[in-house]
């Protein structure tokens, strides 16, 4: 399975791409300025989260929006990555009014491929300002945390997942099963 | 899943493919630039030599520990004494960043001196991934300037080989294990050394107190962890905070130092939850540290998680 991550500088990049490779994926991490068609052989694209606030710095987000736009593979975008992909699709983004650092508990209102074998409430790390305000449109939400209400979204239309925490943290329960199964939508995306 | 007896296979041949002559290593004798010391030592043999910088600023007894680590690696080595270079070059100074970036100056300054006595162009560094993640650069936020990676000159005239770059600690520990190296499971412990345990201006007098306080909580907690009253948290150290507040010392008021005991638990330093160290652990550690080591009379606890906090003060 070929897994690349977009880096958008975020602290951690590197972790998505360790539980990847720790999971057996091929993965590398990429600048999010790569040329789209480097990544059209690719069967998942991880958005990294990142430093640059999306409501603010848009054009250090990128390629992201084109890679969102041409890549018709399963993305799962992380934090600004996510935030990202809410405003791109028609939603929108902006400072959270409690910014979540650390510990956090998400709940999953919506049962998902990707929460599939989860507790429907676990302990997640946070690190973020900003938050998805608007969910886009033929978006739906699908966990919570007690400050923020969209810790988890996926389109009804295409494989394309959003987090507000970060299940790459080792701090994070459940962070590797949430990428394995990732990793099972993009192989079912592959041979479909 | 990360194979260790491969990793160690492509980089000694690698660091053989790589390095053409002579390389000396920054050797501090924790369990990153051990490892990278074995690396390179099974690759060059005789043509590396490792240095390892007592600064003024390591713990209790630690100068003899490296000697001792580096002695059963069988590693070419040195060790230089260069405690009134480091205090000359912090006099004064109290920004956090601006310490870290002197120190990590006068490394490199150090291993340049170094290298030419030797005739090697090359610097081996146990760098691993967390310390080039929060150095920050291009789109990446700098979180603090690790002196392995900050320090560095823009015009370096040693060759940079950096066999773990993409490894966590937990993945060297791995690593370090196959190789029989001792310090495998050794806390980590921070290239500007207490430097950064001694909030203010490092002072020789300061540091003693970080370190005369942080080797009661190393005692403590390793001995706490022994009797099984709780796991040995990631990292456990002391931090002179530069606060002063009023006691009671044999019916004299007296207006003393304190110290912040710290300890985490983490996998790999990316993030971490503060210790759940027991009461009657953190009751002789503050007994302890306030009867023997003298100017300190108050001791609190970090109950602060990584992020929003990092490990260590500063």
């Amino acid at each position: 399975m070929r897994v690349y991550v977009v880096d958008n500088g975020g602290q951690w990049t590197h972790r998505e791409w360790r539980v990847l490779r720790d999971l057996d994926a091929e993965t590398k991490i990429v600048p999010n300025d790569t040329p789209t068609s480097q990544l059209k052989e690719l069967d998942g694209l991880v958005l990294s989260g990142g430093a640059p606030s999306v409501g603010l710095n848009p054009e250090l987000m990128g390629k992201n929006g084109e890679y969102l736009d041409a890549l018709d593979i399963p993305i799962l975008g992380i934090c600004a990555g996510h935030q990202f992909m809410a405003k791109h699709f028609g939603g929108d983004a902006a400072p959270a009014k409690i910014p979540e650092f650390g510990k956090s508990v998400v709940t999953v209102h919506e049962p998902d491929v990707l929460f599939k074998g989860l507790p429907k409430s676990f302990e997640v790390w946070e690190s973020h300002n900003d938050e998805v305000s608007v969910l886009p449109k033929r978006f739906v939400t699908l966990a919570s945390s007690p400050n923020c209400s969209v810790q988890a979204m996926r389109s009804l239309d295409r494989p394309l997942f959003g987090l507000q925490f970060h299940p790459e943290v080792e701090d994070t329960q459940h962070g590797y099963d949430i990428f394995r199964n990732f990793l099972k939508v993009c192989e079912t995306n592959r041979t479909r | 899943m990360f194979d260790p007896q491969a990793f160690i296979d492509e980089q000694v041949g690698a660091i053989k493919a790589g390095v053409e002559g002579k390389a000396i290593i920054a050797a501090s004798g924790g369990v990153d630039s051990a490892t990278a010391a074995a690396l390179a030592s099974r690759a060059l043999g005789s043509r590396l030599l490792a240095v390892y910088v007592d600064t003024g600023l390591m713990r209790k007894g630690e100068t003899a520990d490296v000697d001792a680590t580096l002695k059963e690696l069988r590693v070419n080595h040195k060790i230089l004494h260069a405690a009134d270079e480091f205090f000359r070059a912090l006099k004064g100074v109290m920004d956090p960043e601006k310490k870290r970036t002197i120190i990590g100056n006068k490394f490199i300054e150090l291993f340049e001196r170094e290298a030419s006595a030797f005739g090697a162009e090359y610097l081996v560094q146990g760098t691993i991934a967390p310390d080039w993640i929060e150095s920050g650069g291009q789109l990446r936020d700098r979180i603090k300037t690790h002196h392995n990676v900050g320090g560095l000159p823009e015009q370096m005239k040693l060759k940079l080989v950096e066999p773990l770059r993409d490894l966590y600690k937990d993945e060297v520990r791995k690593v370090a294990r196959v190789l029989g190296i001792r310090v495998a499971e050794r806390q980590p412990f921070p290239g500007p050394a207490l430097a950064v345990r001694v909030l203010g201006e490092v002072t020789p007098e300061r540091v003693a107190l970080a370190r005369e306080a942080s080797a009661i909580v190393e005692e403590e907690l390793e001995a706490a962890a022994k009797k099984g009253l709780m796991p040995l948290p990631w990292q456990y150290f002391a931090v002179l905070l530069p606060v002063q507040s009023v006691g009671v010392h044999g019916d004299q008021r007296v207006y003393g130092h304190t110290i912040a005991v710290r300890a985490i638990d983490s996998v790999d330093g990316m993030s971490g939850k503060y210790s759940k160290v027991p009461d009657e652990v953190l009751d002789r550690i503050s007994v302890r540290i306030t009867n023997e080591v003298k100017g300190i009379n108050r001791v609190v606890y970090d109950v602060s998680n990584k992020p929003p906090a990092t490990i260590e003060w500063e």
